[in-house]
């Protein structure tokens, strides 16, 4: 049949077989273009791919040896190099059903022999459990963490479908100590809480992550500092503790602890429920601790000249409200005799005289009114007032109706007994070169009186439980009813709170210790103000750390109170 | 024209082959570096090879036109009766090869098949009248000339060449004018059984193979670490390269094939996008000279012929060029002119010998005319 179309196409005439010839070319022709079209669009391709990679060269991101070695996640230590925060590698055994390649027959053996062969190498699996979760081909954990000489078992199990991926691990060595200050690592690599979360770029960047990041933590001083809180709060069942040590002069944070803690290495439920930091994220009223910074104000506000002069002690009533003490003491004070005894109404008659601009001056200088100056991303923010009426300067001036952190009050601590400067706290080590200027809030002369003052209450007023022997501790109690209940005031739930700072005669450290409602029990005399279970702790804290911190137990010195003395009467 | 230059020099295709001897120079300079900054052992054989091979593709451009002709079928039976031999040498040595040894010569008979079919279909389709080419005799018998070295080919197995020439006997049928439905539907055809081979044909260790040819990332420690390497080397290699000699991708070993399949990333990490643009518009030079032969060219024969062998030489760079990008399965195809290895270098010399051929009869008959 189709040589008979051939035949006919031959005989059917020349003219017809040149047009058909002619368009049988045209169609090469266009072809050929069609071809090329075809080339020039791979080419096309070609080079826009070439230009991604060579532009973009983020497309594929390399890993070079030298980076491998790395660790997956920089080191933390504290200021003397003692190990904080480690990366650690480690192998999980994980259940991968698709291994195989065939979903419906997972595994090799059986899933009860390979279960049994698995409790022959980790004793405490349940063989039943892990045989059901073996067939039912799901994939998940087996086993998150898993020793390398256990691995190299499980590998010679001979399944495919047990893999062990490495996956890196944060280990603490030191255990739940400095928790609040480190934070932890989640399950998917992100910081969280502490440090590790402010420095969670840095420590994840490849250039930087050989080098560990020093913070300002003394590792002995934040052990000490969670022994002492640890044994205070257990006396007094108290709910809570917080407390902090702070370099004076560069506002290096030496300790920073919050009980009850968490461990960074066990996240659990109850650990998650303790991550909340009082020293930076709790707001308190610290009661008596503030008056001696009203003094400060007002001595270098220039209103306290004359350190002899008697203010009365008599209960003030102004706007249907009545200040008063806890006792009586008496019709007049003097000025260290209103600090040695804690005088509410002899403060709040200093504040008033003074006025309240000069005093709320002085507290927004000393940060009160803002969130206090940390890395730590949890900071609580004060409650505060800017209308700032007579009664509210009386009432401010011995610590009520203001909420501060603890570590507040440690700053303005710091800067009313090193000279009068107030420095940003930081949890960096710093160098020398390093430290803030700060700003001025008080003058030279008003620092050293202040020095003269918290001394005395130490040798003879509430602090005396703090007096720790040859190390010159002077300091504030402090006991404030917590708001609530029927009065604005719960009579029995306090915060005792003790703020002192060391050597007095040239001080070098803060130390703020808080106790959250304590009770009173037989080991504070069956009293729950500071005196009787906050004290006791810088008492005992201030001889663990004093040598470790460079500051000797030393008879010979002290500041020199002989101007003051002879105004505190009968006190020995 | 200037009288200066002879002749005979003056009327060599100049637009090809500067791009040409350009492409060589550039491949031994990436080849020198390779080697870690030696001719030996890569770049000196290389420019030898190319002087060899260009005597061969002089030589092949100066036969006349009824040589070839004449020449056509029996030089395809002779490669087919060496893709044979292979296969017998391979049976009686015990298990599977590609070359044919003659005394220091190792011939690739595959390698030679593909100019070979495309030679032999443009003299077939030439032969055949316009009216004949809808019919089922520009089918049947092309089909027989293309099936045979495949089925050899396959045996081999070598999946890529046997690809090659499947490519560029396609190239041809599809500029002889065969209806375009026919392709489209052998396409779709194609498409549609494959996964129907794939589940009912091939044993579960074949599969696994095909997999790992579809998609290297399941196979992370073979192929597809081949190619994630490369892609780091073209990507590190940023706009203007790291600098003769300064790969660390190749040095460091870290690229698989590094003077062979993957001599385009070598120079990428070295020259960077401004070398791989330099590589891509000489290859177009080329490409483009090999069309515009195919289309002056005044008959079927040649016109199928040129254009054959451009795709032939295209398949080279599209399939090495989209493998090493990671934009294909791997696949061990050079690429042409800059890659290390004889056979390839062979077969392009051999199309490029036979478009200054084709061109030659162009200029004559042109010469002609006028």
């Amino acid at each position: 049949m189709n040589a008979l179309t051939v035949s006919t196409a031959i005989s059917s005439g020349r003219v017809q077989l040149v047009s058909l010839r002619k368009s049988s070319l045209d169609t090469a022709r266009l072809r050929v273009l069609w071809v090329a079209m075809i080339f020039a669009f791979v080419a096309a391709i070609a080079v826009i791919r070439i230009g991604y990679f060579g532009v973009s060269d983020r497309a594929v991101t390399s890993t070079s040896l030298e980076e491998a070695l790395l660790p997956p996640r920089g080191e933390l230590t504290d200021r003397n190099g003692v190990p904080l925060a480690r990366a650690f590698p480690a192998y999980a055994l994980w259940y991968n059903p698709d291994a195989m390649g065939d979903a419906s027959n997972p595994l090799v053996k059986s899933p009860q022999r390979v279960a049994s062969e698995l409790k022959a190498i980790f004793p405490d699996i349940d063989v039943a459990d892990i045989a059901e979760m073996l067939a039912s081909g799901r994939s998940g954990y087996i086993r998150r963490r898993v020793l390398p000489e256990d691995a190299n078992r499980v590998q010679d199990i001979g399944e495919l479908a047990l893999e062990l991926p490495r996956e890196s691990d944060r280990h603490y060595p030191q255990g739940s100590m400095g928790a609040h200050i480190l934070g932890f690592v989640d399950s998917a690599g992100k910081g969280k809480v502490g440090m590790e979360q402010v420095l969670d770029d840095r420590l994840n960047d490849p250039v930087l992550r050989n080098t560990p990041v020093a913070l300002s933590i003394d590792m002995r001083a934040q052990g000490a500092l969670e022994d002492e809180l640890r044994r205070g709060m257990l006396a007094v069942n108290a709910k809570g503790a917080a407390g902090i040590i702070l370099d004076v002069d560069t506002g290096e944070v030496l300790a920073l602890a919050s009980l009850p803690e968490f461990d960074p290495n066990r996240i659990d439920s109850e650990g998650a429920g303790n991550m909340f930091n009082r020293v930076t994220n709790q707001v308190y009223e610290l009661g008596s601790t503030f008056k001696p910074l009203t003094v400060a104000a007002a001595i270098d506000a220039g209103s306290v000249r004359d350190f002899g002069k008697r203010y009365d002690v008599s209960p003030i009533k102004i706007g249907g409200f009545t200040i008063k003490d806890s006792h009586d003491l008496g019709a007049s004070l003097n000025v260290p005799e209103i600090l040695i005894h804690s005088s509410n109404t002899g403060t709040a008659r200093i504040a008033d005289q003074m006025g309240g601009e000069k005093l709320q001056r002085t507290w927004m200088d000393l940060g009160l009114n803002e969130r206090p100056h940390i890395e730590l991303p949890a900071r609580g923010f004060p409650i505060w007032h800017d209308d700032w009426p007579r009664i509210r300067n009386m009432t401010v001036s011995y610590g009520h109706g203001i909420a501060v952190t603890p570590l507040h009050l440690a700053s303005a601590y710091a800067a009313m007994v090193n000279g009068g400067v107030w420095r940003p706290a930081t949890l960096h080590k710093l160098e020398a070169h390093e430290v803030p200027k700060g700003r001025r809030v008080f003058k030279a002369s008003t620092s050293s009186r202040m020095r003269q003052l918290l001394r005395m209450i130490t040798l003879y007023g509430t602090g005396r439980n703090a007096d720790a022997k040859g190390f010159r501790v002077g300091g504030k109690t402090g006991s404030a009813e917590k708001p609530g209940g029927s009065a604005g005031y719960k009579k029995t739930s306090l915060v005792s709170t003790f703020a002192a700072a060391f050597p007095m005669d040239r001080p070098r450290y803060v130390i703020i210790a808080m106790l959250d409602e304590p009770q009173g029990t037989t080991a504070s005399s069956f009293q729950r103000t500071a005196a009787w279970n906050a004290a006791p702790i810088v008492g005992n804290l201030v001889p663990r750390i004093g040598p470790l911190l460079g500051v000797r137990p030393d008879d010979t010195r002290d500041v020199d109170i002989s101007d003051l003395r002879p105004m505190v009467p009968g006190e020995d | 024209m200037n009288s200066r230059i002879p002749a005979p020099i003056a009327r060599q295709p100049w637009e090809m082959l500067i791009p040409l001897f350009l492409l060589v120079v550039f491949g031994a300079v990436v080849l020198y570096s390779a080697a870690g900054g030696h001719f030996q052992p890569f770049a000196s054989s290389h420019l030898l090879r190319f002087a060899v091979f260009f005597v061969m593709a002089l030589v092949i451009a100066s036969l006349p036109r009824s040589t070839i002709e004449w020449g056509a079928y029996p030089a395809y039976g002779g490669v087919l009766l060496l893709l044979l031999a292979v296969e017998i040498v391979g049976a009686v040595k015990g298990g599977s090869q590609r070359w044919l040894e003659a005394g220091p010569i190792r011939i690739q008979p595959s390698e030679l098949m593909k100019p070979m079919l495309v030679l032999a279909l443009a003299k077939f389709f030439a032969g055949l009248p316009s009216g004949m080419v809808g019919s089922w005799r520009s089918l049947v018998p092309p089909g027989v000339l293309i099936m045979l070295p495949i089925i050899l080919v396959l045996m081999q197995p070598d999946l890529g060449t046997s690809m090659a020439i499947v490519f560029g006997g396609a190239v041809v049928m599809f500029l002889a004018g065969l209806p375009l439905w026919w392709f489209l539907t052998a396409g779709g055809v194609g498409i549609a059984a494959a996964p129907l081979v794939y589940f009912f044909a091939l044993h579960d260790y074949q599969r696994a193979r095909v997999l790992t040819f579809l998609d290297p990332e399941n196979d992370p420690l073979g192929t597809g670490y081949h190619i994630t390497q490369s892609k780091i080397a073209i990507g590190s290699g940023g706009l203007f390269g790291k600098g003769f000699n300064e790969g660390t991708q190749s040095h460091l070993n870290y690229l698989p094939e590094a003077h062979t399949d993957f001599i385009f990333s070598t120079m990428a990490e070295e020259w960077g996008l401004i070398g791989g643009i330099f590589v891509l518009v000489m290859y177009g030079l080329i490409l483009g000279w090999g069309m515009k032969v195919a289309r002056s060219a005044q008959d079927r024969f040649s016109s199928l012929l040129a254009a054959g062998a451009t795709a032939t030489i295209f398949f080279y760079i599209a399939v090495n060029l989209l493998m090493v990008m990671g934009m294909m399965p791997a696949k061990g195809m050079p690429l042409p002119w800059m890659s290390h290895g004889g056979s390839s270098m062979m077969t392009n010399m051999i199309c490029i010998g036979m478009l200054m051929m084709i061109n030659r009869w162009n200029r004559h008959r042109r010469g002609i005319a006028s």
